[in-house]
Formats: C-alpha cells, structure tokens, sequence
C-alpha cells in the first residue's frame, strides 16, 4: 500500500490515530522533561571525585561548648591522630567533600571576565590527605599558609597580599580557556575595591565540591583550594588518609583519639561524626537516591501505560479491519507487507505524536524554569525522546501487527 | 428514556469485555492516586497553620541593628538567612506602646528539663522565650492553671507554662501546677499546663524547623525571665557593627533574636500600625556609616508563609508530575472507551434503528464512561492510602505529615465522576454518531 493511500486511510478514521499520537505526545514530553530532571540529581553521583575515596576518613560536627578551642588543643588532637594506627596523613580543614556543616562560597573572575562560583577548601596538606593529583605546578609551601578559624581570635588579615590557590582542570579550561592557567591572577568580583586577588600556583585533575546540588552541568569540579590553615576556633574537621591495610584500625585510632583529646571541650551530649568517605557519600546522596527512584517510578509508569495503550488501539484497530486485510492479502500481499504496513503506520502516527511531544516538552519545561531554579532543557533530550517513542511505539504495535499479518486470504471472501 | 435504564446499560456494558473495563478502571485508579498522593503533601503543607487566627495576625518588623546592609550577591546561590528578627530594646518598645490589639515577641531553643530534685529529666525539649499575650493571641489551650500577665513579663516572673505530655512525663500527673522545673539550673513554677500545640508550619520559628511532626513547644517562659537566667543559644539575624565576628556566642543586647507578631483587626489598623512602624524605624538613631535603615515591614501570616517559601519546590514539582501522568492517564482511558464502544457498533446501529435517539446513546456510553472511573476512584483509595504510607517512610521532616484528610477524600471521588464525565465525551459522542442503516446492513 502506498504512503499516500495509508495517509488517507488515517485522515478518514482519525479519532483513534489522534488517540494514539495524543498519547504519544503526552508521554514523550512527560519523559523528556523526567529524564532531565533525574539527571540533574544524576550527575553529581557520577562526577569523579579526584580523592583517594577508599581510605579517606572524615571528622566533623566538632563544636565547642566552652570557647574557642586554642591553636594548642588543635596542635595536640593533630598529634593524636597522626600518633593512631594506620593513620598516614592529617589535616584539619574546613569545607571538605561530602560534609556540609562548613561551606565556603567563593567567586572568581578570570582575565577575560568571566565569573565562576567555586566552594572552597582550607586546610594545610590537603592534596596529600586527600589524594590529590597534581596535573601541573606545584602544592603549597608550608610558608605561605595563613591561619584562619571560625571565630578564631588570632587570625590575620591580608587586604593587600595574594593568596595562593590551587584549581582543578576544569576551572583552567573555564576561566583561562587555552592559555596557561599557572601564576595567573584571579579577582573576587563582589569585591568593588579590587583588593583581593587569587594565584594559581598548581591544578589539579579533579576535585568534587561539597554543595553537591550545583555538581551538575560541568559544574562538578568548581572547587578550590585556598592556602589557609586551620588553626583553631568555634568548630573543627579534619581529613585524615589511612593506610590501605590498617583502615579498620585507623577508624577505630581516629575515633579514641577525637574521644580524648575533645570530648572535654565538647561536652557530654556531643557527637563528632568519624566515618569513612563512603559512608559520608551515602548519606549526603540519600534524598537524591529517594528522588531518583520516584523518577524510575514515574518513568516506569508512563512506559507502561503507553505500551498497554497503544497496543490496546491497535489491537482493536487491526481487529476492526480483519476483512480489509484478508481483501488485500487476496489481492496478492505478502505477510511481510502487511506487518510492515502496521509498523510504519504506527511509525507515522508515531512522528505526529513525537512532533506534538516536543512541542509540549518545550513548553514543560518552560513552566518549570518559571517556577523552579532549573536551567532550559537541552536540545539533545528531544531526539532522545523521540527515539524512545518511537522504539516504544513499534515494539507495542508488534503483536497486532503480527496478528494482522497472520490473516488469511479467505477472510475476504466471508461474510459479504 | 430513564436514568435507571441508561445505568443499567452502561453496568451492562462494563460487564461484557471486563479485560478492557478493568485495565481502563486500573490506569485512572494509578493516574488518580498519583495525583491525589502529590496533592494531599501540597494541601497538607499549604494549610492554615492556625485557621480563624492567622488572618489577623502579623510580624512586624523595623531595622534597628547598628550595622551596613550587606548586598552579598553569591555565584552558588547562597542567600543570607533573614528570618526578620529584632533586637531586645525594639522588641520591649513594641510591647510597652500597646499600639495593637494584642502584641508579643517570641525565640526558642532546645533545653534540657528536669524537676527541682533533679530526679527526672526530659532532654532536647523546644523551649519558647515570649510574652504574656502569646497565649490568647496564638490560641493556646489551657488544661490547668492560668497564663502569665504582663505584670509578670516586667517583673521578670519566674513562671512557666508547660506541655500536658511534658507535665506526665516528668510529674506523672497532667496537673503540674505549682510544681517546679529545672531549666539550665534555674527553677520555674509551672503556673499553667497546656494542651498540645503544634501549628504546622511553624510559622513563628521557621529558624528551628517548618514541618516537623516530632516537634513542638513543650515549655513556656517569659522572654525577660528567660534572658535572666542566662538563657542565650538564640538564632540571630544581623548583629550590630561592633559585636565581633563569633557567630556561636554573640551578644543577644546587640544582635537581633526575637520575632514580634501583632494582632490587628480591620484594615484601618493595619494601616495605622504600619505608620506607627514607620515612625519608630525613622525615629532610631542611626550612624551616617551604615546607610539607611531598610523600610519597616508589617507582614500577614500567609505573605509571610509565601516569602519564606516554606512549601519545599520538590512537593510543587510533584503535583506537576502527577497531573501530567493523570492527564496522559485519561487520553488512555479515552482510547480504551473508544475501542470498546465503537466494537459494538452494530449493537448501537440496531439500537439507533429502532428509535433510540442519538441523545440517549451518548448519555448511555458517557454513564458508562463514569462507571468505570467511579471504579477507578475506588481501586484508587487503597493506592493512595499506599503512597501516603511510601511517603511518610521518606526521610524529610515534612513527608511525615501526609494524611489523608475527609476533604481530600470527597475530592478524589469528586475528581473521579468529573474525569469520567471529560474522559466519556469524545468516545461517546463517537459511538452516537454511528449510522443506523449501515450497522443494520452488515449485521
């Protein structure tokens, strides 16, 4: 049967065509717009974090009750734990991946004025506790530190000097392009005077930042390390790197040592969080782990209500024309011309439906950028949507299809 | 042709290809609990915290705090928290004016409460720092004893109010009064036992928590006994310019920590509490150094409930989703009516020629239509039921409050007969169009 024939058969029986791409419409632009959001949540779970994951051991919720804990006390908790079993590198530091209590915000403009909003991380020894690697220059000289804490009375002021940092691959490529990202000068752009400035003095490969919730759309990578060193304060955390073959121990060292050394300082009722960084991951994922299973859900849903409905239609649509088919395979078609006259009707029912989908799916996501933080959906989602409705369309028009081919001749010649 | 006689058919006809009745029945039941799972967390979190009472009441604000506005704009989208607090000195001008019907100031914490012989204690309890006028303003129920008088706000009375499941827990009777309490080592005389009060979402203490179904206020203390006794762990706002950056233990005289609410009645005193505002706001004294003070603010509980964006996105997003998949869910259930029908068409086309008239058909199919969504409705209770029951399992502080309600559950089935009515037109309107004569013929 020709293109044009079938055209018009659809354009005289046109409530169930209309039905089914309707249909399809709604669920390709359902789907475009769920496989977006999901990936949202998506993509920080896969960013490569840049650490040594397996035998990071993380501490924090350390708070004082009783003033700010002294650069001594600080001094003889470090000596602790460097002292336990199987602990081979220490650094107090605030803001670290994965712990959320201590945030830092940070803006940088490059030369050519672009802005990045980054986290950032202090912390003396970090690349080597945390496992970094250094893709180019080098890491922070033990001079150039600066002490810092939160409500720390004895840090120091620097208006006018630059800091030392160190960036992470795509921050080069973001902020300088092409051009070589060491000894450059960065800027704060909410600072209208122009007094503070950033160097870059090393890169690393990767380095994942802790507002897990912007990791996404490159985004994932927009930490720095600033060369400020813990040095006392209201609260403390540390990254501490075990040995690979003692980590139960220097867990279990970790633990006795913070218990010691704080636990005066801290109160009776406090509980400092130790644990390792896979079990910080887990819990900082958990609510985008509930979200994404909701979104299987609703994906699963629609997949099967669309599947049971198209094949439901045309099921009934092959059984209304059982005579037509035995007509024209009397007429000498093949089997194979009548599946495939079905599966490229349902094909091109199908394109209207997907056309209409991407339509709406636009228009989706519109209404949602208009009322939620979400940025347009890219272009590569309708494609990507259209495929699938259209694998859906023609795996669920199979078995009438099927049946339909399976007519005999003979039917033609009943009940005229 | 009566009603009776077009239900009976259409029961008749949802009987006859149960297969098809059943999996359209199925899809509306999954389309509309979805929705209704989505709408029941939306309509529960969008409620009244404190029906017949929030339509009069306000939080009042003015910019007394000593120090230059911050126009910090973050790349991350890090946003200062400003829970519109007020400094002590602004919060006892408020109160001493008198300007409203009723006006009082309130702050809370999590304190430890124990009896006077220190025998039995209750640990992490929510504690609310306010005034005389919080009680009748705020509808708190008495079960025992009296509140507290104003008198007893300026003398710095050493009284509270306390929670009847607080007084059975640590007095092992709900009447407490004229017992002692033990706050932070200081002694209370419990002059009042109160009745459960929890207003969801917690609109006077957003700081704490908004949606919570594991807490409320359990103790009662008047702010300036409380301030006496030492009690400081407040949330603040801003602080003054001088206050030194130490942000766990700043100085309460100078930072701004409490939250004023007044009870106005009509529009006219709306207006003149908003001047008065306005007035004291101009009247502070302020260094050239820090700019101007903001404008003063009089804010409605429900204005105030929709700045603070108290309903979480992802609750909105949701009923978005849901609504989506139930319309998807009815363009289905439109196609499986229309197959249905229309495979009777010789049963109609007879019926048309005998002198049933093409009104009586489509009222037929879309009573049909109808039956099979009531069903829906009904199979639909027990998975609504079951999602309410998935959400509550979610770990967020808000989810916990899902229940279905006797006005959500009208709703469903409301839901259900309009849908069947939508989702019943165009099948119907098919099926009446069948031409008698043809039907006939090939029959």
């Amino acid at each position: 049967m020709s293109l044009h024939m079938m055209l018009s058969l659809l354009r005289r029986h046109s409530l169930i065509p209309l039905l089914l791409a309707l249909q399809v419409a709604m669920a390709c632009a359902i789907l475009c717009n769920v496989l977006f959001l999901a990936w949202q949540r998506l993509e920080p779970m896969l960013a490569d974090s840049g650490m040594d994951e397996a035998n990071l051991i993380l501490v924090d919720n350390v708070y004082s009750s009783k003033g700010a804990f002294s650069p001594a006390q600080l001094q003889a908790v470090v000596l602790a734990l460097r002292q336990a079993p199987g602990v081979a590198s220490v650094s107090p530091a605030f803001g670290l991946p994965m712990v959320t209590s201590g945030l830092v915000d940070f803006a940088l403009q490059g030369p050519t004025g672009v802005k990045v909003g980054t986290n950032g991380y202090f912390g003396e020894g970090l690349v080597k506790t945390l496992g970094l690697k250094l893709t180019a220059g080098r890491d922070f000289l033990p001079g150039e530190y600066l002490d810092w804490g939160v409500g720390y009375e004895g840090a120091k002021q620097d208006e006018a000097a630059t800091r030392p940092i160190i960036i992470t691959q795509s921050l080069a490529t973001q902020l300088f392009g092409s051009t070589q990202p060491l000894g450059q000068l960065l800027s704060d752009p909410g600072d209208k005077q122009g007094k503070t400035h950033y160097q870059v003095i090393g890169v690393v490969a990767h380095l994942l930042r802790n507002q897990l919730s912007l990791a996404n759309h490159g985004r994932a990578d927009n930490t720095i390390l600033v060369s400020y060193r813990l040095a006392g304060g209201y609260m403390l955390s540390f990254g501490v790197r075990s040995q690979p073959a003692m980590r139960e121990l220097a867990l279990a060292g970790v633990r006795k040592a913070v218990e010691r050394e704080l636990r005066t300082m801290m109160g009776v009722d406090a509980q400092p969080k130790i644990s390792f960084y896979a079990e910080r991951r887990a819990a900082a994922f958990k609510n985008d782990r509930a979200v994404l299973w909701l979104f299987g859900g609703v994906i699963a849903a629609v997949v099967v209500v669309v599947l049971l409905g198209i094949m439901g239609l045309s099921g009934f649509w092959v059984q209304q024309r059982t005579r037509q088919i035995g007509i024209h395979r009397a007429l000498g078609a093949r089997r194979g011309d009548v599946l495939r006259h079905f599966l490229l009707e349902n094909a091109l029912i199908t394109a209207v439906g997907i056309a209409l989908g991407m339509g709406l799916a636009f228009l989706g996501n519109r209404l949602l950028m208009a009322h939620y933080e979400l940025p347009s959906l890219p272009w590569g989602y309708l494609p990507l949507g259209a495929l699938l409705m259209l694998a859906l369309g023609q795996l669920a028009v199979l078995s009438p299809a099927l049946r339909a081919s399976n007519v005999p001749p003979v039917v033609a010649t009943r009940s005229l | 042709m009566g009603l009776v006689y077009s239900l009976q058919l259409a029961i008749a006809g949802g009987c006859r290809n149960p297969r098809n009745s059943a999996l359209a029945a199925i899809t509306v039941a999954v389309g509309l609990a979805a929705c209704m799972t989505t709408l029941t967390l939306l309509h529960v979190l969008s409620a009244d915290p404190l029906p017949g009472r929030s339509q009069n009441l306000y939080l009042a604000w003015v910019d007394t705090v000593q120090a230059k506005h911050e126009d910090y704009h973050s790349l991350n989208g890090v946003k200062y928290l400003d829970y519109r607090l007020i400094k002590t000195d602004a919060a006892k001008t408020l109160l001493d004016a008198h300007r409203a019907t009723r006006q009082t100031v309130v702050a809370g914490l999590q304190v430890d409460v124990g009896t006077d012989d220190s025998r039995r204690e209750q640990k992490g309890q929510d504690l609310l720092a306010t005034s005389a006028d919080f009680a009748p303003m705020f509808g708190l129920a008495l079960r025992y004893g009296r509140p507290w008088s104003q008198e007893e706000d300026r003398t710095r009375a050493r009284v509270a109010l306390i929670d009847v499941g607080l007084a059975q827990q640590l007095f092992g009777t709900p009447n407490a009064v004229d017992r002692l309490i033990r706050v932070k080592g200081s002694l209370f005389r419990v002059i009042g036992v109160v009745a459960h009060f929890a207003p969801s979402p917690h609109f006077y203490g957003l700081d704490r928590w908004s949606f919570d179904a594991k807490r409320h206020e359990t103790v009662f203390l008047p702010y300036s006994a409380a301030l006496e006794v030492g009690l400081d762990n407040f949330n603040q706002d801003r602080c003054d310019a001088s206050v030194s950056e130490a942000p766990i233990h700043a100085d309460l005289a100078r930072c701004s920590w409490l939250m004023a609410w007044v009870q106005l009645e009509n529009a006219q005193q709306v207006s003149d509490y908003r001047q008065y505002l306005n007035h004291l706001n101009e009247q502070t004294p302020r260094s050239q150094a820090f700019g101007k003070a903001e404008p003063a603010q009089l804010i409605r509980t429900d204005e105030w409930l929709g700045m603070q964006q108290v309903v979480p996105d992802t609750v909105r997003l949701n009923v978005w989703l849901a609504g989506s998949f139930l319309l998807l869910c009815l363009v289905n259930v439109a196609g499986l009516l229309t197959a249905k029908f229309l495979s009777r068409g010789s049963e109609i086309g007879i019926r048309r020629a005998l002198g049933a008239p093409r009104r009586a058909v489509f009222a037929q199919h879309v009573l049909e239509a109808c039956t099979v969504c009531l069903a829906g409705g009904v199979l639909a209770l027990p998975l609504t039921l079951g999602g309410l029951w998935i959400l509550r399992q979610q770990a967020d502080s808000f989810s916990a409050l899902a229940r279905l309600d006797l006005g959500m559950f009208t709703t469903l089935f409301a839901l259900a007969l309009g849908l069947g009515v939508l989702v019943g037109l165009l099948p119907a309107w098919r099926a009446s169009m069948v031409q008698p004569g043809l039907q006939v013929k090939s029959a």
